[in-house]
């Protein structure tokens, strides 16, 4: 595993810059904290699941005695919309051809993981999750001695799904309010709280809030922040305030009445309509 | 952006430590023509329809998974006490002992947090044997029927309950029963709508009391007419101080 960033030149590069997702639009408004996120999920290279990646930097041939450099491309993958819905433990839908007889052309074939439903246990949340899996994500769970412990400590390219990411950030905030769902056993509480608080400290609160968000999800939320920041003032109330301390400076006497007042009248010309039916008005 | 690998790094390892073999549970696949070599940090080849031709190395789904250690954390019939640790297959571990929570997974946490080892098995406990339990729960369910002869005179004694036992499934040795406070001596027909208990010690440790009833055998015109589901019904204690004890233990339903 020599790099598990995909950088290449262009990139490093400060003279010439392409403008990436998060340059453009409200996107560039985005948060470090989701950047942070999004790089762990999408910029990193995930484990290889599907291959046997080659060690170290260089080899030389067997042949020839020529040394090579080693880059290991990997397989591509095919991620359908059910990957969302489980837990596969990195693995996914390989696409691509079997050369089943040398004579014969190549056939398609897909390479599909075997799914299967089961239970999975959360001790941090104190539940237990009914999930398709597949035999790879239970050894990863038995290996991390725990489901808790295997979403944790695995990074969000790893774990690709959605419903991994969401229950991933679940866990967090519910270690960073210090186990609530553990309320009525304080003794059990001090013992969760304690056997995995060490992973919060990898994550700043905002990250944590920022953590498990697909794009579009980001971007909605951003709009909504930045929505409810500047709420827009309706102007009559801005002009009504400057009228009544005109008037007061000019010292008239029918605005001794507090402008409090003065609104309340509103409300009870709003009932009038002019133009209504004589008992209606 | 190089500062994230280590960023990611130390926030993988800054957990507990785990074994950081990989597991690879799915089809691993190669290439039956390899990519040709990029240019040193410039972009990897596009791939051609041959790059995409795959030969199957080894499907691990098929392969045996290694045993799971878990520690047990409770008294288990049948099975082990309090901090034991069980050596099993990987579905039987996760499905029926840590999907449960009855036990946790070995982790070197864990195992001080149990005090527990391998060497350790069923030393200190409160039963003398991981199977005491159930044969309490059995012997406490059972009502011994002690067959006596109607004609004969006789003394009930340990090997009349021994061999009853035995006839019943059990196998019960003189030494372990202790017989109630009186001697019982028959025939005696109001025996037969009394009961008591006896005393069995399992293991020189454990006391379960059993209950007992004479039934008067004989053959021809003297045998005594067949009760329908006799052992379901109630009946007087023999001895008055046993009657409490009697009363706790529950009749078949």
């Amino acid at each position: 595993m020599a790099s598990r960033i995909q950088a290449t030149a262009r990139q490093l590069s400060k003279a010439y810059k392409k403008k990436s997702r998060f340059d453009i639009g409200i996107a560039s408004e985005l948060p470090v904290a989701y950047k942070k996120f999004w790089r762990e999920w999408k910029v990193l290279k995930p484990a290889a699941v599907h291959y046997i990646p080659q060690e170290g930097k260089w080899k030389r041939d067997d042949l020839t005695g020529e040394i090579l450099p080693i880059q290991n491309i990997p397989i591509p993958l095919k991620h359908p919309a059910e990957i969302h819905e489980g837990l596969w433990g990195g693995e996914a839908v390989v696409k691509g051809f079997q050369k089943r007889d040398p004579r014969r052309r190549r056939v398609p074939h897909y390479w599909v993981p075997v799914l299967k439903r089961t239970v999975v246990k959360s001790e941090v949340l104190n539940t237990h999750l009914s999930v398709t899996v597949t035999d790879r994500t239970i050894s990863l769970i038995n290996d991390h001695y725990g489901f808790d412990h295997y979403l944790l400590k695995t990074p969000a390219c790893d774990l690709v799904s959605m419903l991994a990411l969401k229950l991933k950030k679940q866990i967090l905030i519910e270690l960073m309010n210090g186990c609530p769902r553990y309320s009525h056993d304080p003794q059990r509480q001090q013992e969760v709280y304690e056997e995995y608080k060490t992973y919060l400290t990898s994550y700043t609160p905002e990250e944590i809030e920022w953590y498990g968000l697909s794009w579009y999800e980001a971007l909605c939320k951003l709009a909504k922040q930045k929505e409810a920041a500047n709420k827009p003032v309706p102007l009559k109330n801005m002009y009504r305030k400057n009228l009544v301390e005109k008037l007061k400076a000019a010292g008239i006497e029918s605005t001794k009445t507090s402008p409090e007042e003065i609104s309340s009248t509103t409300s009870w010309l709003s009932k009038m309509n002019p133009f209504g039916k004589k008992d209606e008005a | 952006m190089f500062g994230l690998r280590s960023l990611v790094r130390s926030a993988i390892t800054s957990g507990c430590n785990i074994n950081h073999q990989q597991t690879r549970n799915t089809f691993i696949l190669k290439r039956k023509t390899p990519v040709p070599l990029h240019k040193k940090g410039g972009k990897p080849i596009k791939l051609k329809g041959r790059h995409f031709v795959y030969d199957l190395v080894e499907d691990t789904n098929v392969k045996r998974k290694p045993d799971v250690k878990v520690i047990l954390n409770q008294f288990i019939d049948g099975v082990g006490n309090k901090g034991q640790v069980l050596t099993l297959r990987p579905h039987q571990a996760y499905n029926e002992y840590l999907v449960p929570g009855l036990a946790v997974y070995a982790s070197p946490q864990n195992l001080e947090k149990y005090d527990a080892n391998e060497e350790k098995s069923t030393t200190e406990s409160n039963y003398s044997s991981p199977y005491v339990h159930r044969t309490i729960g059995c012997l406490s369910r059972v009502i011994l029927q002690i067959t006596m002869s109607k004609l004969e005179p006789w003394v009930l004694e340990p090997w009349h309950i021994s061999t009853s036992f035995r006839k019943s499934g059990f196998l019960v040795p003189e030494h372990c029963i202790e017989m109630p406070p009186a001697q019982i001596k028959g025939p005696d027909l109001t025996l037969q709508d009394k009961e008591f208990y006896v005393t069995v010690t399992i293991n020189n440790t454990e006391k379960v009391n059993v209950r007992c009833r004479i039934h008067h055998w004989a053959t021809g015109l003297d045998r005594l007419p067949w009760e329908e589901f006799h052992w379901k019904k109630p009946k007087e204690a023999l001895f008055p101080e046993q009657a409490a004890e009697l009363e706790k233990m529950p009749l078949p339903q």
